[in-house]
């Protein structure tokens, strides 16, 4: 028996955990094409940096959120300057230099820290709906995961760094021609997308084990996400958060946790061989293709 | 051409020096404890082998295992080693990693040479070196709590078994709360044998499961299993949850206020999850187990006990679990099994501990003052005493209850008769009860 | 370069532009190479011997990744999938026909579910216009589908044989044969049949590659549109490719069951393990036969040494390897000896390390600042 309310708080969770993991990577890999292998780590040292800020430095939640995001945003820069610059438009190279740099920072966090951290407590109570209860948190989470949605769109749209950088996703030749300074926005870019991925590491703390070993599982939902969502940044990910956290819940739901794991792999190949650009894609290409028959 | 390296000759440089280094590959030193000599143990040493993680996915519950036997080691050799040879101790790292597993174990066997090995958290390495074990006759000790029924006559797995662990808590839990039970557990072997047991032992108390639900291992998103939880409303859940990512359970349940009791055998006596986790998600969590470091037997709470012994040698140790107190007492085990036989051989020190072992709370804290343990022969496992853990609100551990339980499965159902007949099986509870389907 | 006292025709087959190394000499080190490990278990004794053979086995799922990516350009992560089907296949029929014949079939079919298992991928992939980064993440989602649901699947039943979820499966003996002539593999006679199998696959994949086929893939790396607007049926090669490198996996998963007699997902299947056959092939150099071979047996032989020594610091230093061998040789090491031997070739020793040191120093002199003199007759060095 399915109860509506259950499957709805459900399915806000996996929206909310796929998108706030996903977004970072998005980011990177539609702007600059390059695929982020260490995107993982890059939440755990989110993760890390929150834990570290609250217990260590004795910041409250929030501070401690705001350094981690900063950290990262810091170390991604640093990685963006030493190690991908150096293998722009060598895709498979980005890969390689970005999975040894998981390797280092996944078992430099367990030498540095040892196996596991001391956990950070869950702020907000609970909400209670007959015989159920939810932490208030997982909506608080939801409602972060469409305001970070919400606030990149902002970003893209509105501001001189978001003009430039669709610019260089367009034709980076004419950008550089018209004077825009493609390896800036490449740096931004990747200090931005590590921002986010180091912000989804702060948000998760509260309600997982932090462990050195953590990124694995979110490097293959981010990547599962942003390849069904497809070009486009931000709808991409929306969708695509969206239709695969519905997935997920339902067949959670109704199946049992490993069905809704192997499921969820299972739609990503469906959709990746038969929208090759992926959820995104598809409507570009329809609605092109509607635009050309109509008017 | 003439006085310029060609090419070839630099590849065929390099490959031959390749070569020559691989020769010399076989370096390693991790011998620890004593002179590192390549003979069989005759007179001067006898050698052990200990494979425990302490790196990687097991070290936080390999490592106290691998520091239990270091310290048994130690007391044996100050105290005058076993029949007058000081033990040698051969401790390479495996990093919770199979290939390394049977590299190290074949390594153990055929160049250290070692009278006996312990080696293994997970089942999955057990089961990976029991063919090496198996092909090379050698004596194994299997320290960690399964899922029970190995019946093979190289393996002594002194653990406590799944039936052995619930079949603590799950009878005390039914008298307490009530008949309805929901299982949630790690979705692979050991998880869904102990569900299988759960299952059994609900049949044998008069109480019910009602509901089952099994969670992989990379899962670390639980709100759909506290809601089927609430909807199934039992009158106490049974966890076996394993692994870091299945932690966080016990914090989402809290912040989402699910306050139903939880027995388990996986949780707080391994990973000390009530020393981590911040109050109060462990409240009203029972665990059922042979050890962990709060249990009130005089040995291990004394002064001078197994804890105060055991932070003497490592003050900056985290925890001590309940892996370590099994590695501990079967190292004393052996040396009184040697003793028995008069001599290091194999073959004769397995028919010493195939005799019956006992042993007192001094050697195995879990025993209470003038009790004690024993190694039942014919089964290779260990008749333990058991007790229920409960955690509250500030993550206080007290006993509840406990009782000696014996090995029970392979004994009475199975029949496993190690010594008058060689086996090398697993058994498991469906092929023998009609519940456990 | 020189010429040769070989004829052609023999060896020829198996020299071309797609391969490093050609003529007297490298056939001579080859060959002096081959002696050596024949030779090995002689001199260091069984369990060296038993370390080495593993190693070999990393070896055959190098392979099969280098021939799919350094010569198709399809990077899978899903070799190892491949490597671990064939695995349980072999344990699966050896389980259930439990006789020497069962066992000998039981290769055959092993080898040949790793290449069905390639052949169906790849079909659905190639043939539904996946491409590029696509097959890489597809191949990888696979392979964690496998290990997902490979640690689930503890009551499993193929025939009589429980997969057995995290546990996996064991064989017995490995006993090939028919009838009244059997013949029981054991160590160290599984050393040599696995180096002689590596030897012959590596030589068959060596003639492959430089024969037409081979070309031809190389043209599909290069540029699968010009390829395919050239008239070559691009689709059908990748497949045929990708096959093949099934199949040489399967072989690989075969030798490793014949080296361990136990196979679990998490060995096979999880991520990590599929990442480390790309460490291998990018660091011995992709686009070579021989790169990937030695960087699989050196890389395992440095991780199991240095996991004594340092545990802690092994992962680490396999990180810092790839990120190393990319930036500086992203060739490969193999190429990359390769460009130094002809560099030392064109200057001779003496000239050549003045240059390079020469080189060095300007390059420094630069990055801390102030202008140094040119020295024009040194420069450019043409490879």
């Amino acid at each position: 028996m399915v109860n509506g309310l259950n499957l709805a708080f459900q399915y806000l969770q996996g929206f909310s955990v796929l998108v706030l993991a996903a977004v970072g990577l998005a980011i990177i890999f539609g702007i600059m094409g390059v695929i982020n292998l260490a995107h993982g780590e890059f939440i755990m040292v989110g993760a890390y940096a929150t834990v570290f800020g609250y217990h260590d430095l004795g910041l409250p939640l929030v501070a401690s959120m705001a350094l981690a995001v900063g950290v990262t945003a810091a170390f991604g820069m640093v990685v963006e300057r030493l190690l991908i610059k150096r293998t722009y438009g060598r895709l498979f190279d980005s890969m390689v230099v970005t999975l040894g740099l998981s390797l280092v920072l996944s078992q430099g966090m367990l030498v540095l820290r040892g196996t596991s951290e001391p956990s950070v407590p869950t702020p907000f109570g609970t909400i209670s709906y007959g015989a159920f209860s939810q932490s208030v948190y997982r909506v608080a989470l939801a409602l972060a995961a469409v305001a970070v949605l919400v606030g990149v769109y902002w970003l893209f749209t509105r501001t001189e760094y978001g003009i430039r950088a669709r610019a260089t996703i367009q034709d980076e030749g004419t950008a550089r021609a018209l004077g825009v300074r493609t390896e800036r926005v490449y740096s931004t870019t990747f200090a931005i997308g590590s921002a986010l991925a180091g912000l989804a590491g702060a948000l998760l703390a509260p309600i997982v084990s932090v462990t050195p070993t953590m990124g694995g599982t979110y490097l293959v939902k981010s990547f599962v996400v942003v390849v069904v969502g497809g070009p486009s940044v931000v709808l991409g990910t929306g969708l695509s958060g969206g239709l695969l956290g519905a997935v997920d819940a339902v067949v959670t739901n109704v199946y049992g946790q490993t069905a809704g794991s192997i499921v969820l792999l299972v739609v990503t190949v469906v959709v990746i061989r038969f929208f090759q650009d992926g959820v995104t894609g598809f409507t570009d290409r329809v609605r092109d293709r509607l635009a050309r028959e109509g008017t | 051409m003439n006085d310029r390296i060609s090419r070839r000759r630099f590849v065929t440089a390099g490959g031959a020096a390749m070569v020559a280094g691989l020769a010399g590959c076989s370096s390693d030193g991790e011998a620890s404890g004593g002179t590192s000599t390549d003979s069989a143990s005759s007179g001067g040493t006898v050698k052990i082998g200990v494979l425990e993680d302490r790196s990687g996915t097991f070290s936080l519950v390999g490592t106290p295992k691998w520091k239990a036997s270091k310290l048994a080691i130690e007391e044996i050799n100050a105290d005058g080693g076993i029949m007058g040879n000081q033990i040698e101790l051969f401790d390479p790292d495996p990093q919770s990693d199979n290939s390394r597993y049977k590299q190290l174990t074949r390594k153990m066997i055929q160049q250290r040479d070692v009278d006996v090995l312990w080696a293994g958290y997970a089942s999955s390495t057990r089961e990976a070196i029991r063919p090496i074990i198996d092909r090379q006759d050698q004596l194994y000790f299997y320290t960690t709590q399964y899922e029970g029924g190995v019946c093979d006559k190289n393996v002594f797995a002194v653990g406590p078994t799944a039936r052995q662990q619930l079949g603590s808590v799950l009878p005390y839990l039914r008298e307490e709360y009530g008949p309805k039970i929901y299982t949630i557990a790690a979705d692979y072997n050991f998880g869904q044998l102990s569900a299988d047991w759960v299952k059994v032992l609900a049949d044998e108390n008069d109480a019910e499961v009602v509901g089952e639900e099994f969670i992989s291992l990379d899962t670390s998103q639980f709100s759909s299993t506290i809601n089927n939880i609430q909807e199934a409303d039992p009158d106490f859940v049974m966890s076996m949850l394993v692994g870091k990512n299945h932690t966080a359970f016990y914090k989402q349940k809290a912040s989402a206020g699910l306050e139903v009791p939880i027995g388990t055998s996986t949780a707080m006596a391994q990973g000390y999850e009530h020393r981590r986790l911040d109050p109060p998600a462990m409240e009203n969590i029972y665990a059922g187990v042979n050890y962990m470091e709060e249990i009130p037997s005089t040995a291990n709470t004394k002064d001078g006990g197994f804890v105060d012994r055991y932070y003497d040698m490592y003050p900056d140790a985290p925890y001590l679990n309940e892996e370590a107190e099994t590695n501990y007492f079967s190292t004393y085990m052996y040396k009184k099994a040697v003793e028995q036989a008069g001599t290091f051989e194999q073959p004769e020190v397995r028919e010493a501990l195939e005799s019956g072992i006992s042993l007192g709370p001094e050697r195995a804290p879990e025993a209470p003052e003038g009790e004690t343990i024993e190694l039942d022969g014919a089964t290779h496992h260990v008749d333990h005493h058991m007790w229920v853990m409960k955690a509250d609100a500030e993550h206080n551990v007290t006993s509840v209850a406990d009782r000696k339980i014996p090995e029970q499965f392979l004994s009475e159902t199975v029949g496993c008769d190690l010594t008058s007949e060689d086996e090398e099986t697993q058994y498991t509870p469906r092929d023998y009860f009609e519940e456990a389907k | 370069m020189g010429t040769d006292a070989f004829p052609t025709g023999v060896l020829g087959r198996f020299e071309g532009p797609n391969t490093v190394g050609s003529g007297t000499r490298f056939w001579a080190a080859l060959a002096v190479t081959v002696v050596a490990l024949l030779a090995y278990p002689s001199v260091v004794g069984p369990f060296a011997a038993g370390q080495l053979t593993r190693y070999l086995v990393s070896a055959f799922l190098a392979l099969s990744l280098a021939f799919v990516w350094g010569y198709a350009g399809i990077l899978s992560f899903g070799q190892n999938a491949f490597y671990g089907l064939s695995g349980y296949a072999f344990a699966v029929v050896v389980g259930n026909l439990a006789s020497p014949l069962g066992t000998t079939v039981g290769v055959g079919v092993a080898i040949l579910f790793g290449a069905l298992s390639a052949l169906v991928l790849g079909y659905f992939m190639f043939y539904g216009g996946v491409r590029d980064v696509y097959v890489t993440i597809t191949t990888l989602v696979v392979t964690i589908v496998l290990n997902t649901y490979g640690k689930t699947a503890s009551q499993v039943f193929v025939g009589s044989v429980n997969l057995g979820g995290d546990t996996g499966v064991g064989i017995g003996e490995i006993t090939l044969g028919a009838g009244p002539a059997t013949y029981t593999l054991v160590q160290p006679a599984t050393y040599y049949v696995i180096v002689a199998v590596l030897l012959a696959t590596y030589l068959g994949l060596r003639a492959l590659v430089n024969s037409d086929f081979g070309r031809v893939m190389v043209a599909i790396r290069e540029d699968e549109d010009r390829a395919e607007m050239l008239g070559y049926d691009v689709k059908f090669r990748k497949l045929v490719v990708f096959t093949i490198g099934g199949g040489i996996a399967g072989l690989g998963g075969v030798t490793y069951m014949a080296w361990g007699y136990s196979i679990t997902p998490e060995v096979v299947f999880s991520a990590a393990a599929a990442a480390y056959p790309v460490v291998w092939v990018s660091v011995g150099g992709r686009k070579t036969l021989s790169g990937p071979i030695v960087a699989a047996v050196a890389i395992e032989w440095l991780r199991t040494t240095a996991s004594v020594q340092f545990p802690e610091f092994a992962k680490i230093g396999v990180g810092v390897l790839m990120i190393a061998s990319i930036l500086l040789l992203p060739d490969g090491v193999v190429p990359g000896l390769r460009g130094a031997s002809r560099y030392f070739d064109r200057h001779g020793l003496a000239d050549g390390s003045r240059l390079a040191i020469d080189r060095a120093r300007r390059a420094v002199g630069r990055r801390v600042g102030g202008p140094i003199a040119v020295d024009e007759s040194s420069e450019v060095v043409q490879e």
